[in-house]
């Protein structure tokens, strides 16, 4: 650890950003397109993140323009409680379809962790999953709830993970379920967290 | 075991006391009893290969109420409460699920090359028709390389196998008709050789056999009278009893029919045909042309009964998707539900779960100095900070702080055992310096949050000045030495107590030479220089007996409940 001098200090504010719902932003993460990026409270973005939420839904041009206006497409919504660790790349999917780009919204649940070095195309991941370092979600991939990605997991395009199932390999497989008390119990007052557990509190220890 | 230290492994019982299980299964076969098996006796030994199937993490762990015991893979019976195809998370009725031959009947196809899921993709030019191939979006297989397309994007394992009936059918077409005529001309034929449907064989097979069965089961059978169930022995018994006239007599004991076996190609039996020699050596001949990559291997060939005989890549077909389950577990021993999901594919509810992590108090280590503590490995939220399996120097006391969580609602008496030298090779030397203590009942949630602000002035919390103040000194409460006999910290529902821990050396230095076979003896094997400490884990409570609503509220009830926890504690240094 390098010493905080006084001159240090005064350059060198907060490394996060902390948001009224409670989020924490690292000040070192590249975010693109923030109005359509929804965030859902108590969740952790860490440094060297890119958040691609200019690659959004180009609103319908022959739709009407009253309704254009007012809805804001989202490109990313992360839920409550998911840490997005070092490195990571959120991208949302894209499909040519017309001769024309669509982007489609990453959506994840609450309590996801995200390793290191994780590449995101995915379409949607449930909650209380568990992602290792250096995987690659390719684009259109399902992630359902109570899931387990071993790091360096490559997860096919289009492949569904069904709920509670661990899975590993290139290309990813299912190689088993998670035990039956996945998630439960831990992130309490001075407990370890644990793995599909609630993260709030790892988001507030993150230093 | 994939060791991510410190650890707390729990051993199931079962493993200890194989009398209630596997006693009344299989008498037989246990011939002589074991060694010193008496699990009250002995210590667990955390290094021995077979507590490697027997230690898990609390996470596996189930419990049965019924029989108060903790309950593991192992000792509990799984029941299948719905197939589902992890695709597209549809529910397969179980009727179906065979005949399906375990695979998602609907549109869910795998790549046969890497296993990954297929997309139908349109090749079709705009203006001509639509054709579609299905592509693998991993390794970029198409089904065009084997030489398939389809009309439609939908329904694609119907049109697959109809695809692949014409294939069969086209190379082997012009036989069916003799074939049919002349069972056994095919086989004696060796100029003929055909590429044969395995579902079609399988399915001739099955047909005759059926006929063959029918038939020898219409004779009632003499000698097979140890089923009384079946309506053919009924009447048999009725028979014999009834008095039968002299010639029914005789009929009945007519030998019947013996069972014939299938022959011929029309019956599904599929023989060896020596096929000409240019044909073999046309694949010899390819197979040296082609490279690595052009041939399958063996995984690609037993993933799917389709690929079976597939020798090139190009012979490859795509895979249906292999059906998933639900599953419900019961105790073993008392057949009570233990764990029970709910049916539906895609939820995650569950009608019943006992959990063991809710049922037994829960034993967490880590180093009392906060400075040593490791990181856990699957929470390493930044790509420059290694996980660094933590290290101990022989014969330098250590000291931990080992939690204990009470789960129940009661308040629990606690009583910790550990032999003072670990088992295995590297003799460490361990001591619960408070082995008796209690800890206070688990309540709601919101009573946590309420005594919490009581619990963090006892320590400081991180992000306190005193708690950075104690990092920089190297030794949290430097003021406060731990005392044999006391607790070391309490709050609601847990309590720490402090374990002395002095680790072994991996060899031991000694001045005389050694033996051969006490020097090989020493050899350590894999993670043998773990330090693991066995801990027997006692609980007593008194729990309310549950009584009938306006009975005579009885006396509580003392319950208890002992088991062996192993801690990974780190890895000795050499």
């Amino acid at each position: 650890m390098s010493r905080s001098g006084p001159v240090s200090r005064r350059s060198v504010k907060t490394e996060y950003i902390e948001t009224e719902t409670g989020n924490r932003i690292s000040r070192k993460a590249r975010i693109e397109g923030k109005p359509h990026i929804q965030l859902g409270g108590k969740s952790m973005i860490m440094a060297g993140v890119i958040l691609r939420g200019d690659l959004h839904r180009k609103p319908d041009p022959s739709g009407d323009d009253e309704r254009k206006d007012k809805t804001v497409i989202t490109a990313i919504s992360i839920g409550r409680g998911c840490v997005i660790s070092t490195g990571c790349v959120l991208r949302p999917p894209s499909r040519i379809s017309k001769d024309q780009i669509t982007f489609f919204p990453i959506r994840i649940s609450d309590n996801v962790f995200i390793g290191p070095d994780t590449h995101i195309s995915a379409g949607t991941i449930g909650a209380n999953c568990h992602i290792g370092a250096g995987c690659v979600l390719s684009p259109f991939s399902y992630i359902r709830e109570n899931c387990k990605i071993l790091p360096g997991t490559v997860v096919p395009h289009s492949m569904t993970v069904p709920p509670g199932c661990v899975v590993g390999g290139r290309p990813a497989r299912i190689l088993g379920d998670v035990g039956d008390g996945w998630g439960h119990g831990g992130g309490g007052e001075g407990e370890e967290w644990i793995e599909g557990g609630d993260l709030k509190r790892l988001v507030k220890a993150i230093k | 075991m994939d060791l991510a230290l410190p650890s707390a492994h729990y051993a199931c019982p079962c493993s200890s006391s194989p009398s209630a299980i596997t006693s009344a299964r299989r008498a037989s076969h246990i011939s002589a009893p074991l060694k010193d098996d008496d699990p009250e006796q002995s210590t667990f030994d955390p290094h021995s290969p077979r507590s490697a199937y027997n230690l898990l993490p609390l996470t596996h762990l189930l419990f049965c109420d019924e029989c108060s015991q903790i309950r593991c893979p192992k000792c509990t019976i799984e029941e299948v409460i719905t197939w589902y195809c992890p695709s597209c998370l549809f529910e397969v009725p179980s009727g179906s699920v065979r005949g399906d031959g375990n695979r998602c009947a609907r549109s869910c196809l795998d790549c046969p090359v890497c296993e990954a899921p297929l997309n139908p993709t349109s090749i079709g030019e705009r203006d001509t028709a639509e054709e579609y191939v299905l592509r693998c979006g991993y390794c970029h297989w198409t089904s065009a390389d084997a030489g398939i397309k389809l009309a439609k994007s939908t329904k694609l394992t119907e049109q697959l196998a109809k695809f692949r009936r014409t294939r069969v059918e086209g190379a082997s077409g012009l036989q069916h008709d003799d074939e049919a005529n002349v069972p056994r001309v095919a086989i004696t034929e060796a100029s003929k050789p055909q590429p044969r449907d395995h579902d079609d064989a399988f399915g001739k097979l099955t047909t005759f056999y059926k006929e063959q069965l029918s038939e020898s089961s219409d004779a009632p059978n003499p000698y097979g009278g140890s089923n009384y169930n079946s309506p053919t022995n009924l009447a048999r018994i009725m028979g014999i009893y009834g008095g039968l006239s002299r010639s029914a007599l005789k009929k009945s004991r007519e030998k019947p029919q013996p069972m014939r076996e299938a022959h011929g190609v029309n019956e599904g039996v599929a023989t060896f045909q020596p096929e000409e020699d240019g044909d073999e050596r046309d694949i010899v001949g390819k197979m040296r042309e082609l490279g690595w990559d052009d041939l399958t291997s063996e995984q690609q060939q037993v993933v799917a009964p389709v690929n079976g005989d597939a020798r090139f890549t190009s012979e490859l077909w795509p895979v249906s998707t292999r059906l998933r389950t639900k599953r419900g577990k019961r105790c073993k021993v008392c057949n009570q539900i233990v764990f029970r999901p709910e049916a539906k594919p895609g939820s995650t509810r569950t009608k019943v779960r006992m959990l063991a992590h809710d049922h037994i108090p829960k034993l967490a280590l880590q180093p009392l100095n906060v400075a040593a503590r490791a990181q856990d490995p699957s929470f390493i939220v930044r790509k420059d900070q290694l996980y660094v399996e933590p290290n101990l120097r022989p014969h330098a006391a250590q000291q931990y702080v080992l939690t204990v969580t009470n789960p129940l609602f009661e308040t629990v008496k606690v009583t910790l055992t550990t032999p003072a030298i670990t088992p295995g090779k590297v003799k460490s030397r361990v001591t619960i310096l408070c082995p008796e203590f209690s800890i206070g009942p688990a309540g709601e949630m919101w009573d946590d949050a309420l005594s919490s602000s009581t619990a963090s002035t006892s320590r400081p919390e991180d992000g306190s000045r005193k708690a950075a103040m104690a990092s920089l000194t190297g030794g949290e409460d430097s003021e406060r030495q731990p005392e044999a006999g006391k607790v070391w910290e309490k709050s609601r529902n847990r309590t720490k107590v402090i374990l002395e821990i002095v680790p072994g050396a991996l060899k031991e230095i000694s001045i005389v030479p050694k033996a051969e076979e006490a020097q090989a003896s020493e050899v350590l094997g894999e993670d043998e220089d773990v330090l693991q400490v066995p801990i027997f884990v006692r609980a007593e409570w008194m729990a309310e007996v549950s009584h009938p609503p306006g009975g005579k509220p009885e006396p509580k009830e003392l319950r208890e409940i002992g088991y062996w926890c192993v801690l990974g504690v780190g890895r000795i240094m050499g």
